[in-house]
């Protein structure tokens, strides 16, 4: 019996078998971790996870939601003694430097933690997953004061954090943002705007909250060229620390959504009556710039949200699917005497389960390996691996956010239809985790936002180099993969594959100079869809690759043969896994890679039909 | 103030058990481990009076190689050091030959207060903690639900049906911790990093000079008969199917 959210195997494979981070431990920055030292890492999220936060995963949706009453903003109340906990155990920065109040731990750790948290209670988890975005940016890009002042609390839970974007006339388009700054005789700034949709915008978990805002001082250039960041604190903060006077940011309501309610959405009015205050962070008209730092942090988490739910919603399925007693097998179905069985042995549910499976797990070893990324950049030994690790860092972030929120979305959804009708009714989870994953897809930039960038920013970085380094590697496992017998027939399509994706991002270029510039700004979104199902098949054939290695070992240890060894999954866990690997890599490069060349091939016939009808003959 | 918490790793609550075709025990290569949740009580109520009363906390653990990790989690939350009781000789001690070792590790510690858990959930003996008391030959206060610590003396809750005991002893003694003792903490990460360098004396029988001399031998284990399929009773109206209830309950199951 697993924990119902999270497959801890799984994440135990990808963190050490595929990836291999032990490597990490190698190294001068890592040296003081060891295997044993994760595994309890591990044991104690995952326990954090299912008995403190899982719990308050319903109740927060339902009984206890965010709520706005009497002008002040209310966190779900079974939130409060997780969180208290929470911050005591330090979970929320653990790759945190020591010397900033964390534990230095590799990301490629924390990553696992988080899928865990996430899994258990998503709404809960963006209260200090804010926390940390906002506090990591200011020990970046701020003062040793302002690190003192405030990222240390940050750090610790003792205040929190947001990230405050987002007006209402500026969504997608940032500069189009009217919020203002004004500088003061002090040097601080006085700032006067709104800003909506504010995760965490204003609650009771912490009395202080510490606001990182986007504001243009009077006078500078529109657009995102004029944008300043800003700390402005909910209280004034005093000299010793202390907290003084509300600082005039009034959240003014939250909004009612259709999931996640146990976030409070707010709305933010800075400087209603002219006395709100900020200090800038880093320098003037650099706070897009900042920022990014930390979007592209919030982007890599809200792509693991949508890795949590899907892995969550699979696992129930899963779960579910064993025990749900309904039709007799196709074989039996004239045989009046024969007995309904489990629905797991209906072909249509396997067939779903399994492209649930396949999805997660490559999902999860892609989310992983751009954590191990990360840390790559901060232990590598030389700057040309630094920056390999980085290329991929920021290659892969917008196709973490679009992929995994857009496939999150689907599993969750095929995952309710695993259960019938059931699991359309509030008496089990799947309905909750269809409303709160949505959200992923449009937060933290729309998935279109992500694509554009992806297209028009990440594929041609570094003149091309880190997609061609991605196609490397990919390269490298289906020449692997040919040489495995189990394997070589499906290597194909992953082949396949990358090169009608290879083909295809070559004449992006010769478009982008071309009146067809309008293809890939258009087609954007499958674009993305694309290279990420070919990242998808990479993964799953690595795994693949190291399970057929580990299962051939087994088998040998066991004494048995290949075919004597198929029938032990039943009763060995270890090979039933191994096995599942290879499962996933064979359905994903029979169903879906070899969709590839054909969406290639839609892009190629540049058909502009969208952008050239009329606006009228949408609708008349 | 010295004081101790013995350990037991045992499977997850959760983890599926599967017998041994040999019937010789449980097949134990895939399954989750976990401290005892018994002794969990201990170990919090050990770090409490530590943290009050200053001192501080030795985890005892009789196991394999892998109760490291139960030993390792205990020191997570807070303890200080530990000694693991290892030794493939032991690997059938029944609860007196665990208790022997036990006792033989403790004796040569300074030792004011002994927890253990009042049993553990892998084989519900609930014999440890009683018999490590005598063979040290101090008292025993076991089923604890609450304790207070009065310098030389300790008052505890023992619940009985109907009635709660309040008892108190001078020290040492062995307080076996019931449900409802407190509310163990969750190793923090900072405590996790620090665990790692904590000492941890690893001991075999011979260095404690004891021998797997077991009373209780297991015969065999054997899983639970399978659960028989369900009945339905079928009947036109509320009365017919009362009836039938009725006769199966007192044909059938012999119940009535």
């Amino acid at each position: 019996m697993g924990n119902s959210i999270v497959n801890t195997r799984d994440q135990r494979f990808v963190l050490y078998e595929q990836i291999g981070i032990d490597k990490l431990f190698t190294t001068d920055k890592y040296s003081g971790f060891s295997r044993d030292m994760v595994d309890m890492v591990l044991t104690e999220a995952e326990k954090f996870a299912v008995e403190m936060l899982l719990p308050a995963y319903d109740i927060a949706d339902k009984q206890d939601p965010a709520t706005f009453k009497d002008g002040k903003v209310h966190a779900p109340v079974c939130f409060q003694e997780p969180y208290r906990r929470y911050c005591e155990a330090g979970w929320i920065g653990p790759a945190v430097p020591v010397e900033l109040g964390g534990q230095g731990l590799p990301m490629s750790v924390f990553a696992a933690c988080l899928e865990l948290f996430g899994a258990a209670n998503y709404a809960f988890q963006m209260y200090p997953g804010l926390t940390l975005g906002a506090a990591s940016m200011i020990a970046t890009h701020g003062t040793p004061e302002q690190v003192q002042k405030y990222a240390l609390k940050m750090f610790s839970g003792e205040w929190s954090g947001t990230m405050c974007l987002t007006e209402p006339g500026a969504g997608s388009d940032v500069g189009a943002s009217r919020t203002s700054a004004r500088k003061l005789p002090d040097g601080t700034y006085s700032i006067t705007g709104t800003k909506c949709f504010i995760s965490s915008g204003d609650h009771d978990l912490t009395r202080q909250i510490v606001h990182p805002v986007l504001a243009r001082i009077e006078g500078d250039p529109p657009g995102t060229k004029g944008i300043s960041i800003f700390i402005v604190p909910k209280y004034r903060v005093e000299a010793d620390g202390s907290l003084g006077k509300a600082n005039d940011v009034v959240a003014s309501n939250i909004e009612h959504k259709m999931g996640i309610k146990g976030s409070a959405t707010c709305t933010l009015n800075f400087g209603e009556n002219g006395a709100c205050t900020g200090e800038l962070l880093g320098n003037e008209r650099e706070g897009i710039k900042i920022m990014f730092q930390m979007m592209n942090e919030a982007r890599f988490g809200t792509g693991m949200q949508g890795l949590d739910f899907a892995s969550a919603a699979f696992e129930h399925a899963v779960q579910y699917a064993k025990e749900r007693i309904q039709s007799k097998k196709i074989e039996d179905f004239t045989n009046p005497a024969a007995e309904s069985v489990a629905i797991i042995n209906h072909a249509d549910i396997r067939r779903s389960l399994l492209w649930m499976k396949a999805h997660v797990e490559g999902m999860r070893a892609m989310n992983y390996f751009i954590a191990y990324c990360i840390d790559q950049e901060h232990c590598a030994a030389t700057e040309e691996e630094k920056e390999r690790a980085k290329g991929f860092v920021d290659l892969l972030t917008p196709i973490c956010k679009a992929y995994c929120t857009d496939r999150g979305v689907e599993i969750c959804s095929l995952g309710m239809d695993v259960f019938g009708g059931y699991g359309y009714c509030s008496e089990y989870p799947m309905e909750q985790y269809v409303r709160d994953v949505k959200i992923a897809t449009i937060y933290e930039g729309t998935n279109y936002i992500q694509s554009l960038d992806f297209v028009g920013r990440k594929l041609g970085q570094n003149k091309g180099k880190n997609i061609m380094n991605l196609f490397g590697e990919i390269t490298k496992i289906i020449q692997s993969a040919k040489s495995v017998e189990a394997l070589s027939s499906y290597a194909v399509h992953l082949e396949n594959a990358m090169n009608s994706t290879i083909a295809l991002t070559m004449r992006l270029g010769q478009w982008a100079k071309s009146l067809d510039y309008i293809i890939p700004v258009m087609n954007a979104r499958p674009l993305l869809m694309i290279v990420g199902d070919v990242v998808i098949g990479w993964k799953l054939f690595e795994a693949a690759i190291i399970a057929q290695e580990k299962l051939a070992a087994l088998y040998a240890r066991l004494g048995v043969n290949e075919a004597q060894g198929r029938a032990l999954a039943k009763d060995n866990s270890e090979v039933a896994f191994y096995q599942g690997k290879l499962a996933n890599a064979r359905y994903f490069a029979s169903n879906v890679l070899p969709t590839i060349d054909g969406r290639c091939a839609c892009i190629g016939l540049t058909d502009k039909t969208p952008v050239e009808m009329a606006e009228e003959s949408f609708s008349v | 103030m010295n004081i101790i918490a013995c350990v037991k790793q045992v499977p997850d609550t959760e983890a599926q058990i599967k017998v041994k075709a040999d019937g010789s025990g449980i097949e134990d290569g895939q399954i989750k481990w976990v401290m005892n949740p018994y002794d969990e009580f201990g170990v919090e109520e050990a770090l409490k009076l530590k943290e009050k009363n200053g001192g501080d906390v030795t985890i005892v653990s009789v196991g394999p190689a892998r109760a490291m990790e139960t030993i390792r989690t205990a020191l997570a939350m807070g303890a200080d050091k530990g000694i693991h009781i290892s030794d493939p000789a032991l690997d059938n001690a029944d609860a007196f030959v665990t208790a022997s070792a036990l006792a033989a590790a403790i004796k040569g510690l300074p030792h004011d207060i002994i927890f253990c858990g009042q049993r553990a959930i892998d084989d519900d003996s609930g014999q440890v903690g009683a018999m490590l008391a005598e063979l040290l030959g101090i008292p025993q206060l076991t089923l604890v639900t609450k304790l207070d610590f009065a310098g030389s003396s300790v008052k505890v809750i023992r619940p009985i049906e109907g009635a709660q005991l309040s008892i108190e002893t001078s020290l040492p003694c062995v307080v076996t911790a019931q449900k409802g003792l407190n509310e163990p903490r969750y190793a923090s990460l900072p405590g996790i990093m620090k665990a790692k360098k904590k000492p941890v004396d690893v001991k075999n029988a011979a260095a404690l000079g004891i021998a797997s001399d077991v009373k209780a031998k297991v015969a065999k284990v054997v899983p639970p008969p399978a659960r028989a399929a369900g009945k339905i009773i079928c009947g036109d109206d509320a009365a017919q199917k009362a009836a039938e209830l009725a006769r199966c309950l007192r044909e059938e199951a012999k119940a009535i």
